[in-house]
């Protein structure tokens, strides 16, 4: 069963069950239990599987090892102790298990020293020894390996890969028998993608190797739905999940946050004000605070940040950037000042979310959306470092629909609406990949391998079928016999119900090439005539669609196709941009979220509304006090008085120019003309979050394009998507369009619009590679990414020739529509819409209206073009001036 | 598709049937191409030889040709024969056989070794070039020599030339084509690869110096025509110039 624990044990309690000398020690060095650790010394002690999320700072990592330590010393004590691994920890990221490794050896020696002094001589009468730990990552070297394998550690540090390795090392593997403990920490980063979905396959093989049901023990900032994580971190025994205990101490961190907008008008503030504005705003809060973290959601844009703040304020080294593109060197020398406490101020774009050491942090900005409410917290979180300490924080907006998104986020933060994650479920790749894995290590019964992989979470609903296709596939069923020699990864013999190894480089290759991070490298980019022009990430062009127009440069090009790791453009001078280049780095809006924004937009857009029938709009601009019930309303959420007035402005004029809010429960569809390039666009305001709207805009652009029999282009954002369509649109052709889409199978359709795409080329990559269909090394080359490329897409090119379901392909479509995208959502809102439980309107307008501005200057979005989105906005918004009555625009 | 009373072009098949001598042409079928592959640890499946095998079926249903003449690279691997071709090679002269059609094999750069078979097969084999029944077919990794005034056309494969059709929204498509047009006063057909996985050069995308075959240096590539092959038909497209000026 899982349960969560509402009441905490008492310290007495919690005390009596360590060791004396670990009582004596934690007594000596702590004043009080922190709330995870009230919980977890008893029940870790019982061997009982738990679960905390707590915020950093809050001793989790002391809760989650104190009680393991205590027994491994007491073992000691008695001289029981064995040279085997007892405890596992597995941790995302190498820095974070070198922090563990540091932070356990001083308690582990001082404790031991404590005993040494009790004990004198005896010590080594009775041969009581200390108990070890130990790192195991990609970077440990042959001589540390040897030396593990010589004397295992009895607490083990490693990563998820450097797991599956040792699952496979016949030799080290002997020191897992026996194993008492796993702890998982970071729980939050692995549990919702394919690399917590392949540790938790490993666990169950471990369950298997060590012949032993370990205690497990997971750790992890806030998430939720809490019973999901539960049941990745304990998997499932006999079809039920196994028993676990859920300790949410996330809450025991005070929040104080709000939204602060830099000025009241974020369309009109004179040229580059706003961004004074926002600088002058930044440096206060930085002056004010002993220590400040800012969160920026893109590289390039914390590169800005620690820019202006230098030029502007003169500030020097105590300011610094923290990101995925600076080296590993750099990023540890700003952890390390981080945590001597000597930089005033750090900026991020997101990777110093994750649980690093970084001492004590006094307030946290965040510039723009973090997109989900619970990673909002998480970087909140990681302000007031200690557990009684509140977290300080504030999100500055920088466009109006930022403004709503962050007010609706931070609101919920405080009410503690979390949006959930979900677990990869029944991933074929990562399966094809342990089956691999298990062969290596012995005959299987069918049967028995099927049970211990259906133990862990993400394939507890897996089916024989596709077991066994996958057994197939790995055993070369595709190819005729004597070709098996080189194709089969595993013998399978479907008479005896049994598989096993197969093939003299298996082993090799297994090792070589298992884990699930991708390879990726950055694309070039050249025009037709083979000039080059720079590079953009893979990712971003797995965005891309033939006919996006991007800024590369500061220069703008159309992306036409490409070739291996090559990207074909041409120059696309007076277009507009329709795709940001940090498209790929900005993380989709999520689903609760974007829900709760409509239910807000709903709401609000009622009382301003009302408001606005009696009012004019006009003493709004002049910052006047708002109207009593805006204000009322307004006055309950986390937001300064700029943001307030903003926010009340936005929705008064899009009332008034389109009399109509689209909300969760309507989707505005709006058809217009681009002034400036006397385009016809068809906007959807559809505020589902970028997975969802990715999967309706392609389906409608199907639709949309058969109907008409044109080609449709598009563009995707959180808050909705733009067709672009060359003739007028009409609601009898709207209503058309509805209906053939509810009616049509989307899934089908999608598989045919994707097919053809970078998405898909990219992503069976991926999956090719995670299934050992191309490797990524072989028999010790490198195998270069543009390679590895060109052979997935033969690779894919002949097994739909073979098999439209092949396995492969299937995992990718999966990946696409329910990792990528969110199909069953999408499906769900188009249900919905055919019962009339979500409805829709159309309405026409001479210029887009105010909510539709975002979404078509969305490509502007970057730093070399920061001015024409402000431009180019600025014209949108005179347009919808000069449609409302009774306001000047010349003012 | 007729391309003169002698030469057909069959609707929508990488395949020319040439009447006056009874025979069916096709070029670059890269047997062995999966196998060869595997060996670098690149798993294709295998659909090459059964794509090839499925397209004459239903050449040799159409036509009822008694020869096939293969202009050059009918295996992959340059420096042997690799086990993998082998196996494919052996089956696809017994597909020849058993659909009573004798083989022709012109030589290609890729084709080392393939004297071997001579006997065992009893294929004709012809190294450069060869001239039959005026038609002079020759793989294209290097010029005729050959031409007469008796030369009636200029049969050649290498290049696996393709063209790239852009619709409104930038998306792609790549259809493989036939290249017709003129070489010292002399008409010359190119033919697409039969393989599965050569999809082909661009020939209006990728700079004409980029090109393999040597004779592209010596006539005007604009002027020839791409006959474009795909979903079941063959269509001319006009001149290489004109698709370019239209596409861009």
């Amino acid at each position: 069963m899982i349960e969560q624990l509402q009441r905490p044990f008492s310290d007495e309690e919690s005390l009596a069950v360590l060791d004396g000398n670990v009582r004596g020690w934690f007594v000596e060095n702590f004043k009080e239990l922190t709330p995870p650790q009230r919980y977890a010394f008893k029940l870790i002690s019982e061997r009982k599987n738990i679960l905390i999320t707590a915020p950093t700072g809050s001793g989790k990592t002391m809760s989650g090892f104190l009680s393991i330590i205590s027994r491994l010393f007491d073992l000691s004590l008695k001289g029981e102790l064995e040279n085997r691994v007892y405890c596992i920890y597995i941790s995302p990221l190498r820095a974070l298990n070198n922090d563990i490794y540091k932070n356990l050896t001083v308690p582990i020696e001082q404790i031991y020293q404590r005993i040494v002094k009790a004990k004198g001589v005896d010590i080594i009468k009775d041969n009581i020894r200390k108990v070890t730990i130990a790192v195991r990552t990609g970077d440990t070297s042959q001589k540390e390996r040897r030396a593990q394998l010589l004397r295992p550690p009895h607490i083990l540090v490693t990563t998820p890969e450097s797991l599956a390795i040792l699952l496979n090392s016949e030799k080290f593997a002997m020191n897992f028998k026996g194993l008492e403990y796993v702890i998982i920490d970071e729980l939050h980063e692995l549990a919702n993608n394919k690399r917590g979905v392949h540790l938790a396959l490993s666990l169950e093989r471990l369950g298997d190797l060590s012949g032993s049901s370990f205690t497990r023990i997971g750790l992890g900032a806030t998430l939720y739905p809490l019973e999901e994580a539960a049941k990745f971190l304990v998997g499932y025994d006999n079809g039920k999940p196994r028993d676990c205990m859920i300790i949410d101490a996330s809450w025991s961190k005070p929040l104080d946050i709000r939204v602060i907008s830099p000025v009241s008008d974020l369309i009109y503030a004179a040229e580059g004000s706003t961004e004074d504005a926002t600088y002058e705003e930044i440096n206060r809060i930085i002056k004010e605070s002993k220590s400040t973290l800012i969160f920026t959601n893109t590289r390039s844009g914390t590169e800005r940040v620690v820019y202006n703040l230098k030029k502007r304020f003169k500030y020097g080294e105590d300011i610094a950037a923290h990101h995925g593109s600076l080296s590993k060197e750099s990023r540890l020398e700003v952890e390390e000042l981080l945590k001597k406490g000597s930089l005033k101020c750090a900026v991020s774009s997101t990777s110093l979310e994750l649980g690093i050491d970084i001492g004590a942090i006094e307030n946290v900005i965040q510039l723009g959306s973090p997109k989900s409410v619970t990673r909002a917290i998480q970087r909140f979180g990681r302000a007031g470092h200690s557990f009684k300490a509140t977290a300080k924080g504030e999100t500055i907006v920088l466009n109006r629909d930022d403004l709503v998104e962050c007010s609706v986020m931070l609101d919920a933060a405080l009410k503690r609406h979390l949006d959930s994650f979900s677990v990869p479920q029944n991933a074929l790749d990562v399966l094809a990949q342990h089956i691999v894995g298990m062969s290596l290590t012995r005959k299987w019964d069918v049967d028995e391998a099927f049970a211990v992989l259906r133990q862990a979470y993400p394939y507890h609903e897996l089916e024989m079928e596709d077991f066994i296709y996958l057994l197939n596939y790995l055993a070369g069923a595709y190819v005729g016999l004597e070709s098996r020699r080189v194709y089969a990864k595993i013998w399978y013999d479907e008479k005896e119900h049994a598989f096993g190894k197969r093939g003299r480089f298996t082993k090799v290759i297994y090792m070589l090439n298992q884990g699930t991070i991708p390879d990726e490298v950055a694309v070039n980019v050249f025009t037709a005539q083979n000039k080059w022009i720079g590079s953009i990430e893979e990712e971003f062009m797995t965005k891309l669609k033939p006919g996006d127009v991007f800024t590369l440069g500061g220069h703008l090009y159309r992306f036409e196709h490409s070739r291996g790791m090559k990207a074909f453009v041409t120059e696309a001078k007076d277009s507009a941009p329709t795709i940001p280049p940090w498209f790929s780095e900005q993380l989709p809006l999520s689903y609760e979220l974007a829900i709760e924004i409509g239910k807000f937009r709903e709401e609000f857009g009622k009382i301003v509304g009302d408001s606005i029938k009696r009012k004019q709009v006009r003493p709004i601009r002049r910052k006047e006090a708002l109207p009593d019930k805006v204000g009322e309303f307004l006055g309950r959420m986390p937001m300064d008085e700029n943001a307030k007035l903003a926010m009340f402005g936005y929705f008064a004029e899009q009332l008034l120019f389109a009399k109509v809010v689209p909300t969760h429960k309507c989707i505005l569809i709006e058809s217009t003309e681009n002034t400036d390039t006397g385009k016809r666009h068809l906007i959807f305001h559809s505020l589902f979050g970028r997975r969802i709207n990715d999967a309706l805009s392609r389906a409608f652009a199907m639709a949309l394009g058969e109907m008409l029999d044109i080609d449709v282009g598009i563009m995707v954002n959180d808050n909705g998507f733009v067709l672009s369509a060359e003739e007028g649109i009409d609601s009898g052709t709207i209503d058309d369009l509805i209906s053939d889409i509810t009616r049509a199978n989307i899934g089908r359709m999608l598989k045919k619009n994707i097919r053809k795409t970078e998405l898909m080329r990219r992503r069976f990559r991926h999956v090719a590679a995670r299934s050992f269909m191309i490797l990524k090394n072989y028999k010790g080359y490198k195998i270069t990414v543009g390679r590895q490329q060109v052979n997935s897409q033969l690779i894919l090119s002949a097994a739909e020739k073979i098999d439209p379901n092949f396995p492969v392909i299937r995992e990718v479509y999966r990946e696409i529509f329910n990792d990528v995208m969110d199909l069953p959502r999408a499906e769900q809102i188009l249900k919905d819409l055919k019962s009339g439980e979500m409805t829709y309107r159309f309405i026409e307008t001479p210029s887009p209206s105010p909510f539709a501005h975002g979404m078509l200057t969305f490509g502007h979005a970057d730093v070399a073009m920061m001015k024409e989105r402000r431009k180019h906005l600025q014209e949108l918004h005179k347009l919808v001036m000069k449609r409302i009555k009774g306001w000047d625009a010349a003012q | 598709m007729q391309l003169n009373d002698d030469v057909e072009l069959l609707d929508g098949l990488p395949v020319i049937f040439i009447k006056s001598i009874d025979s069916l042409v096709i070029a670059d079928p890269h047997l062995g191409y999966e196998g060869v592959m595997a060996k670098k640890g690149v798993l294709i499946p295998k659909v090459n030889l059964k794509h090839i095998c499925t397209i004459l079926d239903r050449a040799i249903k159409a036509t009822k040709a008694k020869t096939l003449i293969v202009d050059g690279d009918i295996k992959n691997e340059f420096s042997t024969v690799d086990e993998e071709e082998f196996n494919e090679l052996y089956d696809f002269i017994n597909f020849a056989k058993e659909r009573q059609v004798s083989l022709v094999l012109i030589k290609g750069n890729h084709d080392n070794f393939v004297e071997r078979y001579r006997d065992a097969f009893k294929l004709q084999i012809y190294g450069q070039e060869a001239d039959i029944g005026g038609y002079l077919f020759f793989h294209g990794e290097e010029l005729p020599i050959g031409m007469n005034d008796g030369t009636k056309m200029l049969v050649m494969g290498h290049e696996h030339p393709a063209i790239s059709i852009f619709n409104e929204v930038g998306k792609r498509e790549k259809l493989r084509c036939f290249l017709y047009g003129k070489f010292k006063g002399k008409d010359i057909l190119v033919l697409p690869a039969i393989n599965y996985f050569a999809s082909g050069t661009d020939i209006n995308a990728v700079p004409e110096d980029e090109l393999l075959a040597p004779i592209f240096e010596r006539l005007p590539v604009g002027e020839m025509r791409a006959i474009a092959i795909g979903y079941g038909s063959t269509i001319d497209f006009g001149t290489i110039s004109e698709l370019k000026r239209a596409i861009g």
